[in-house]
Formats: C-alpha cells, sequence, structure tokens
C-alpha cells in the first residue's frame, strides 16, 4: 500500500496549486481539487435554481408556446447525457458564438443547463402538489396571476422544494467530477494528474477522493433527510 | 472559421458504421446492467428489511456510500484501482478478457443498483404494514411473504421509478468512453479527431440518445395512465 | 428553427472571417499581454504537474516560455489533450499548441504548423522479456494508446489483428500495462522513454519495435495566418543558433535527465 502518495498530494487534492507565500504575503498558484468542484456546484445550483425556477413555471403557464419552449427545453435536456452536453458546450458553442468559451465557463454553463432541466421539474411538481384552493382563494382576494404565484403559491411550494433542491446539488457536485474530461482541473482532475505521474497507487488515489465526494455528498444528504422530516410537518397537501 | 456541414459522413460510409456500432456497445452495455442492477438493488433493498443487523447495516453503507460518489471516480477505481482486490491470477486472467467491457457494467451496475435499492425499499415502505402480517398469519414464512405478496406490489408502484433509473443508467453510459469502452459517445469523440467534423457526429450521437429517451419516457407515461390508476389503497 | 439556427451559424462565421481578415494573432497577443499555450499536463518530461510546486512544467512548456519572452508577453499554459487540442486552438482558447502533436498533412487542413521543432518516431513499449518485440508479435494482442493520437492510427493501419484500446491519456495506457490490461502501448519513442522513467523500475520496461511511423512534432498555429507563423519558425531557428535549444533539451533529456534521449538531430534552418 502506498498511502504516502495521498499523503504527499492530500493538498493538491483539497485546493489545487493554492499557496500562501508567507514571505510576500500573497496568494500563488491556482484553485483547483474540492475546493474547485465545491466552487463548480454552488454556482451551477445557484444559476441552475433561476433557470428551472423560469423553466418550471414556464411550464404551468396556459400560453401554449410558453409552455412549448418549456417542454422542449427540459425533455430535450433530460433525454441527453451530460457528458454530450459538456461536449456541445465546449467543442460547438465556438461555432456558433464565434468565440471561445474557457472550459470553466463552458462546463459551468453546462452544469447550469442540465440541472435547470431538473429543477424546473422539481418547481412543476412543488406548485401542482399545493391544492388548487390556494391559487383560486389568491385569486379572490384580488391578486393578480403573477402576485398569487409570488405571494402565495412560491412561497409554500419552494420550501417544500427544499429537500429536492439539496438531492439536485448532490447530483451536481458528483456531476462536476465530468468536467475532468475537458480538463477543469477538479478534484477526479488531480486525481488523475497524480495518478498519471506516480503510476503506482491508483487503489489509494480513487478511494481517497471517492472517500472526498463522499463526505461533502453525505453531509448534504443528510441535511436533506433532516429538512424532510422538519418541513414535513408544515405541508398543505392537496386531495 | 468557415463551418461546411457534411451530413453524409455520418450518414452513409466508414464513418455512419462506427456510429452504429457505438449504438450497438452502448445497448449491449445499458441491457446488461440494468439487469444486474436490478437484481442487485433488489438483493440490497431486501437485506435492509431483513432485521439482521450486521446486513442492514451493509445494506446502508452500500447504498450511502455508492450514491454519494461520483460514477466517474468509480470507473476509474474499478478498472484502475481494482486490482488490489482480487489475487495475481484471477486478475491475469480477467485482463485477457474484455475487461474494460467488464468494468463498465461492474461500475454501472453498483452505481445504479443503489438508486434502486432506494426506490425500491421506498415502494416496499407504501405497501401498508399489516399485508406483511395479514400474509404471515395465513402461513406464509417471511421470505414467502415477500416473495408472494409485497414485492409484486411493491414492483407496480415502483416501476416508473425504476424505468427513469434505466434511463438515468442508459445516459451514464455514455462515462465509459473513458476507460476505452467503444460506446455510442466514444465513437462520435473517435469520429470528431479522425475527420474534425464535430458538429455532424455530436449531433447524430444526441439525437439517437434523445430518441432512446423518448421511447423509455413514452413507456412510462403509457404506463401511468394504463396500470397505475388500478391500484388503490 | 432549422434555418434560424444555420442564419445564427453563418452569421457567427462571418463575423469570425471578418475578425480574422483585420487582426493578425500577434498584435492579438501582443495587446493583450499574453500568450495562452496549449500544454500536456501528464507527459513527462514534455508537460506535467511538478510534484513540488505542482504546477505544469517540461520541455514544451520551456519551449513556449521563449517564444512568450521573445514577445514581450506572459505565458499562460492550458492544459489540453490528444482530444482536444485541435479544437482548442481552431475556436481560438489557446493560441499555440505544444503538446506532441505531430505535423500531419490530413491535420493542414485546420491548422497550421511550424517547422518541426522535435523528432520522433512510434515505437512499442512492452515489458522486457514479454515475448512482444515487433508489431508483427501483436497480432491478437491489446494495445493502449491515445484518443485522436496518430498512433491509434497508425498501429491499426500497421498491425490490423491487434485490438487498439484508447485511453485519455498516455500514462494511462501505461498503467494499463503495467497492470496487465494491454500488452504494449505504442506512440513516440520520446513518450515512451518518459513514460519508463516514470516507473519505480524503469529497468523492467523496453522500447522497442520496427519501424511505424515517423512523427515529427511541430507547434500547431492557426490556420492562415502567415506573420504569426514566420514570427514561430525565426524564434525555433534562432532558438537552435543561439544554443538555447540544447540547454532546455539538455535539461530535460539530458544524460543527468530523468528520461536521457541522445541528440541526434538537426533543426531545419533556413539561411
Amino acid at each position: 500500500m502506498r498511502w504516502d502518495v495521498v499523503w504527499n498530494n492530500i493538498d493538491y487534492f483539497l485546493w489545487g496549486s493554492l499557496n500562501f507565500d508567507t514571505q510576500n504575503m500573497r496568494v500563488t498558484g491556482e484553485l483547483g481539487g474540492l475546493a474547485l468542484a465545491v466552487v463548480l456546484a454552488a454556482l451551477g445550483i445557484f444559476g441552475a435554481f433561476w433557470l428551472g425556477l423560469a423553466a418550471g413555471l414556464m411550464r404551468l403557464s396556459r400560453r401554449a408556446w410558453v409552455k412549448a419552449i418549456a417542454v422542449i427545453y427540459i425533455e430535450l435536456v433530460r433525454g441527453t447525457p451530460l457528458l454530450m452536453l459538456i461536449f456541445w458546450f465546449y467543442f460547438l458553442a465556438p461555432i456558433v458564438l464565434g468565440t471561445a468559451v474557457p472550459e470553466f465557463q463552458s462546463t459551468l454553463i453546462a452544469f447550469i443547463v442540465f440541472t435547470g432541466a431538473y429543477v424546473g421539474e422539481i418547481v412543476r411538481a412543488g406548485v401542482t402538489a399545493l391544492p388548487k384552493g390556494q391559487m383560486e382563494a389568491a385569486r379572490g382576494t384580488g391578486l393578480t396571476h403573477f402576485q398569487a404565484m409570488r405571494l402565495v403559491i412560491l412561497p409554500q411550494a419552494l420550501r417544500n422544494m427544499i429537500p429536492s433542491f439539496v438531492n439536485q446539488f448532490v447530483s451536481l457536485t458528483k456531476d462536476t467530477s465530468l468536467a475532468s474530461i475537458i480538463g477543469v482541473n477538479e478534484l477526479t482532475n488531480t486525481a488523475t494528474q497524480v495518478n498519471n505521474r506516480t503510476m503506482n497507487a491508483p487503489f489509494e488515489i480513487f478511494i481517497t477522493i471517492a472517500a472526498l465526494y463522499f463526505l461533502i455528498c453525505w453531509v448534504l444528504t443528510a441535511t436533506s433527510r433532516r429538512l424532510e422530516k422538519h418541513l414535513a410537518r408544515y405541508q398543505a397537501r392537496g386531495r | 472559421m468557415k463551418y461546411n456541414f457534411d451530413w453524409s459522413i455520418v450518414l452513409t460510409g466508414e464513418y455512419h458504421q462506427w456510429l452504429i456500432d457505438g449504438l450497438w456497445l452502448t445497448l449491449k452495455i445499458s441491457a446488461l446492467s440494468i439487469i444486474l442492477a436490478t437484481a442487485l438493488g433488489t438483493l440490497v433493498a431486501v437485506l435492509r428489511m431483513t432485521k439482521v443487523k450486521a446486513l442492514e447495516w451493509f445494506s446502508l453503507a452500500f447504498t450511502e456510500f455508492f450514491r454519494n460518489t461520483p460514477l466517474l471516480v468509480q470507473i476509474y477505481f474499478w478498472y484502475f484501482g481494482s486490482y488490489v482486490l482480487l489475487p495475481e491470477a484471477v486478475n491475469k486472467w480477467l485482463y485477457k478478457q474484455d475487461f474494460e467491457f467488464a468494468a463498465g457494467v461492474i461500475a454501472l451496475t453498483v452505481y445504479t443498483a443503489a438508486f434502486i435499492a432506494e426506490e425500491i425499499r421506498a415502494g416496499i415502505f407504501a405497501i401498508p404494514k399489516n399485508q406483511l402480517e395479514a400474509s404471515r398469519a395465513t402461513g406464509l414464512s417471511f421470505l414467502q411473504a415477500y416473495r408472494y405478496v409485497i414485492l409484486p406490489q411493491a414492483f407496480r408502484i415502483i416501476i416508473p421509478p425504476l424505468i427513469s433509473q434505466f434511463l438515468n443508467l442508459i445516459k451514464n453510459s455514455s462515462l465509459v468512453m473513458t476507460i476505452g469502452v467503444m460506446d455510442l459517445t466514444y465513437m462520435a469523440r473517435q469520429i470528431e479527431s479522425h475527420t474534425f467534423r464535430g458538429f455532424e457526429a455530436f449531433t447524430a450521437a444526441t439525437l439517437i440518445y434523445l430518441v432512446i429517451s423518448l421511447i423509455v419516457s413514452l413507456s412510462i407515461n403509457l404506463y401511468n395512465k394504463h396500470f397505475l390508476r388500478q391500484i388503490k389503497y | 428553427m432549422k434555418k434560424l439556427s444555420f442564419a445564427l451559424a453563418l452569421l457567427a462565421a462571418c463575423t469570425m472571417l471578418a475578425g480574422a481578415a483585420f487582426a493578425g494573432k500577434l498584435d492579438d497577443i501582443k495587446k493583450n499581454g499574453v500568450l495562452v499555450a496549449g500544454v500536456k499536463d501528464s507527459q513527462p518530461p514534455f508537460g506535467y504537474v511538478d510534484e513540488q510546486s505542482k504546477q505544469i512544467v517540461g520541455f514544451e512548456i520551456d519551449v513556449c516560455k521563449y517564444l512568450a519572452d521573445k514577445l514581450g508577453v506572459k505565458l499562460e499554459i492550458k492544459p489540453v489533450t490528444s482530444a482536444t487540442r485541435i479544437p482548442m486552438l481552431t475556436q481560438g482558447s489557446v493560441d499555440i499548441v505544444a503538446a506532441t502533436m505531430t505535423h500531419k498533412i490530413e491535420r493542414e487542413a485546420e491548422i497550421d504548423f511550424s517547422i518541426t521543432y522535435f523528432p520522433a518516431e512510434q515505437k512499442l513499449l512492452v515489458k522486457k522479456g514479454g515475448g512482444i518485440k515487433t508489431v508483427a508479435d501483436l497480432a491478437g494482442k491489446k494495445v493502449g494508446s491515445a484518443k485522436g493520437s496518430t498512433s491509434e492510427k497508425n498501429i491499426q493501419a500497421a498491425q490490423p489483428k491487434c485490438q487498439v484500446i484508447s485511453y485519455d491519456t498516455y500514462p494511462m495506457a501505461f498503467l494499463a500495462l503495467k497492470q496487465g490490461k494491454v500488452d504494449a502501448v505504442t506512440t513516440d519513442a520520446p513518450i515512451l522513454a518518459g513514460l519508463k522513467a516514470t516507473d519505480e523500475k524503469p529497468e523492467m520496461w523496453e522500447v522497442t519495435g520496427d519501424f511505424i511511423a515517423d512523427e515529427p512534432y511541430g507547434l500547431g498555429l492557426p490556420e492562415n495566418d502567415s506573420d504569426y507563423r514566420d514570427f514561430v519558425n525565426a524564434s525555433l531557428m534562432e532558438m537552435w543558433r543561439s544554443g538555447e535549444y540544447a540547454k532546455i533539451y539538455d535539461k530535460w533529456f539530458g544524460p543527468k535527465s530523468k528520461c536521457p534521449l541522445e541528440l541526434k538531430w538537426k533543426m531545419e534552418l533556413w539561411p
């Protein structure tokens, strides 16, 4: 067993080549490893939330063309492997856009577009799960459809959706590993780099990074479960 | 840069054949993994219900660990890291076979089984508890009660989520290209690097994945419409 | 929908053409103050992550550094793989590719090349005493290579009876060889020597094989920018004449380096 290989590179796995130069009091190197994976996932879920919210509400719209856009987006993305989407944004977006998109940004966009479709479905399910009377009552008090949505429906629906969002966040955290395929220096990439250089400890290296991912995802999953129990008490359900 | 579309390369000739070969491999690895993952997932779910502490713990650890680590890392692990788990001679024999394919199947199976186990558990929980008690009272053993009463009902409830797990597996199978399995995504990549015609190759591959997904989604919808309504609690 | 996206693509293509016609890459680089180089990040000694500094270092990084210094700009390193290097160059995310890339005529359709800066020849890396000496011995065996490489195509042509398994990087292929998952790794001799040198017991492996293909490395440059290409070619020749090339070569391939490889070659020099 060569756990020393893991030990010698653990800082690289955790935060890449980032280093604090104590002599000149400045930060050198670049963020990578687990820290970059977390940054990617956090930015990704933030973007996906807003995109998904829009897509989910559009899918509930009564205007056919608005609904059609959302349905096409959601179904197209959900039917495509994430890896394909990453390749599309990375290799092919420049042909259409005319400029190069750096790999970090291009994977981030791919993650947002991908996760946004799933969040859209969560939003739709969350809103439809509320009793119909809620909307009718809100409209009855004189609110417009938009106001009723914003002030009455969404505050309730979003709270019920929190566990699903956290689950989606866990998925996205795992999915950030795919960024390594086009060279973003996140955790999986740091692992393959070190593995390629040392070549004597693949078992140790991959077990270690699996454990690192597990730690983050498991904490999130555990949180989600506690939230689920906690929130269940407040749920207003139909039927 | 000017881009001249040339769809003929994916519609005819050698590269067309590559895509077909890739599709065939994707279907093969997916089908095999779906069968194995369903079996393993059911086993893990049932272990969780056995009331034997050690088995329950094993089942819990299995689902938690494999659900919460990325599939890509698991693929690398099974392919490059698994050599320490087995004796040298077994490894030697394994590597002479199509080990790339086997590692891909193992990774997809184990990863998806963890999700399937959770779906099945949720399905079993949805069956009222007194059903088990009632069937035990009629003289069935614990295993028989599960085999003849609980599982058949649970499977009907969990079939839609199960199929969407199968769909995830098919999409996830694109990751096996990282260890050199020549699936659909791998072939699209190869065509891109041989001909620099990425646009055509990726479009073709994406459309194929979409068609597979659409067929599967439609079948879930049909199932929901025709069968699910008959179940009442 | 189809028409619209096609029109958009066409529009984008036109703006790109116009952009390319007015500003040369050389001006862009000087204006931005950085030369963005696409290099390998797991290909010792050409380009790999150094254990101490965690930075990407290697022979090709030093070549790019020389070019950046000549331009008076900073060097920015971007890791590429055999499969991503050409798309990254054509889409402009890197200005130059120094990533063990063989100068092939078929690649000329997409990008331009500098003069050869490194001579290489495709060989096999095998376990010593494992019974494989030549390409003929590979019949019915598994051979590891990298996706998008010339070696992958060459070996399939030279030995149709072998099964080629393509990984993302060569070290992955070597790891597969070490674990017995493939029987040989094929690519350019210096890369193989570099792989061999990374092993704890380099004497267990040998670089062998009869002639498969010549693999002269050229720097990948954007298509149709002759000012830029002239600059790169002139700089490479100057690098050779001033003895800087020999110095860098000695650092990575000299007798005291991890991967000794005798310099038996002379760069093409224009009078």
